[in-house]
């Protein structure tokens, strides 16, 4: 018998309090001269597309890790990671589109950044579709590993995309070769509080996730000790000679 | 044998669609024409996207929309634009205008806003730098 899994509380907490932390905030904070209030949803934008990057960075660690120790730990790091980063993904894209239909006048378009963001949303999901395609915990790991290695090679095309292209979405406003391009220090705080504040979210979520995959495995090797009845053996045949 | 293509099959796809986006979609990759790259095109009636800055002064309301110049700093096309501009549209802004190319004017049907990276608030920017005060180097009968 395994260890037993704890269940940890702490992280819901560091969740709520950092996610108040950030959204008073991004409340707070001026108004853009440009934007106006819209400016508001890049503190929730921004850190979201951060966390695809950081969650999808530490699935190729995990998978790197598997593949060179064939520690199925790894593999737990990686599977939770790209499930969080998916869904971080999903979010930038969709508050993305909010922000894009009142500025720049679309829900939106295919240039180099959207297209390519969409396709890592894209590849992930069949990251998460291919770790259910066999039950077995070392060839589930050892297919995965391989794509999440490959899947990262989009972390930087994605990112850099509005550098090495001309695209309609603007390059980066925080690291930036010269210094963030945002002005007024309530706001360049708002948005740096953002990033951490979603980063302790990703921490934790991982710390939750990792719980629940290490219960699953518990559960499945239980199901697998368990003495069973062969499928079927509840069935008898019909009597079809009576009648007649 | 069996379990080496497990491995191989989506190696390939996730390789060959990067290869196929990065390479033979180059081009395409490329979201819109710059003003000194309209300029030496020919004239025709394919539709396009046309990128830069609203030169301040040559905003003027036409019945059925608006006509302003586009630059890049080198060159400016003049575009005419059919159909309400954009919440964001003003002098000064980034836009990307998709439509035809007669030599001369560029004409316009659709107008997207291209907001640069650049971010700051009215009072900060006009020079009422308040915060600062509030920081342990500076005035300190504020805080008394």
């Amino acid at each position: 018998m395994q260890a037993q899994t704890r269940n940890r509380q702490w992280p819901w907490v560091a969740i709520g309090l950092s996610l108040a932390v950030a959204f008073t905030l991004s409340m707070v904070s001026p108004a853009d001269s440009v934007q106006g209030d819209l400016v508001r949803i890049m503190y929730v934008h921004v850190p979201a597309a951060w966390l695809a990057y950081l969650a999808f960075f530490v699935t190729f660690v995990g998978s790197v890790g598997y593949l060179t120790t064939k520690d199925l730990r790894w593999d737990r790091i990686a599977a939770a990671s790209a499930e969080i980063g998916v869904y971080f993904t999903g979010l930038a894209i969709a508050l993305g589109m909010i922000w894009a239909k009142p500025t720049w006048g679309v829900w939106w378009t295919w240039d180099a950044r959207l297209t390519l963001t969409a396709i890592m949303f894209f590849v992930y999901l069949g990251y998460l579709a291919l770790r259910r395609t066999t039950d077995d915990p070392v060839i589930r790991a050892g297919r995965s590993s391989v794509l999440g290695v490959l899947g990262a090679l989009q972390i930087p095309l994605v990112h850099f995309s509005v550098v090495w292209w001309r695209t309609l979405h603007q390059p980066p406003s925080l690291v930036r070769p010269d210094g963030p391009a945002i002005q007024d220090p309530l706001m360049l705080t708002a948005l740096i509080v953002g990033v951490l504040a979603f980063t302790i979210v990703y921490g934790s979520l991982m710390v939750k996730r990792i719980e629940l995959i290490k219960l699953d495995d518990q559960k499945a090797a239980i199901e697998q000790s368990i003495e069973r009845p062969v499928a079927g053996e509840a069935v008898t045949v019909p009597d079809l000679g009576a009648s007649s | 044998m069996k379990r080496y293509w497990k491995f191989i099959i989506p190696a390939a796809i996730v390789v060959i669609v990067l290869v196929v986006l990065v390479f033979s979609l180059n081009s395409s990759l490329v979201y819109f024409n710059t003003p000194t790259e309209l300029a030496e095109q020919a004239p025709g009636d394919g539709r396009l996207r046309l990128g830069g800055q609203v030169v301040a002064g040559t905003v003027t309301d036409t019945t059925g929309g608006v006509t302003f110049e586009v630059t890049d700093g080198r060159e400016a096309v003049t575009v005419v634009h059919v159909g309400a501009p954009q919440q964001l549209f003003q002098e000064g802004v980034g836009v990307v205008v998709e439509g035809t190319w007669d030599g001369h004017e560029f004409h316009s049907d659709t107008m997207l806003i291209k907001h640069d990276e650049n971010y700051d608030s009215e009072k900060y920017k006009s020079g009422d730098k308040s915060y600062e005060l509030q920081h342990p180097s500076g005035d300190e009968s504020d805080q008394a």
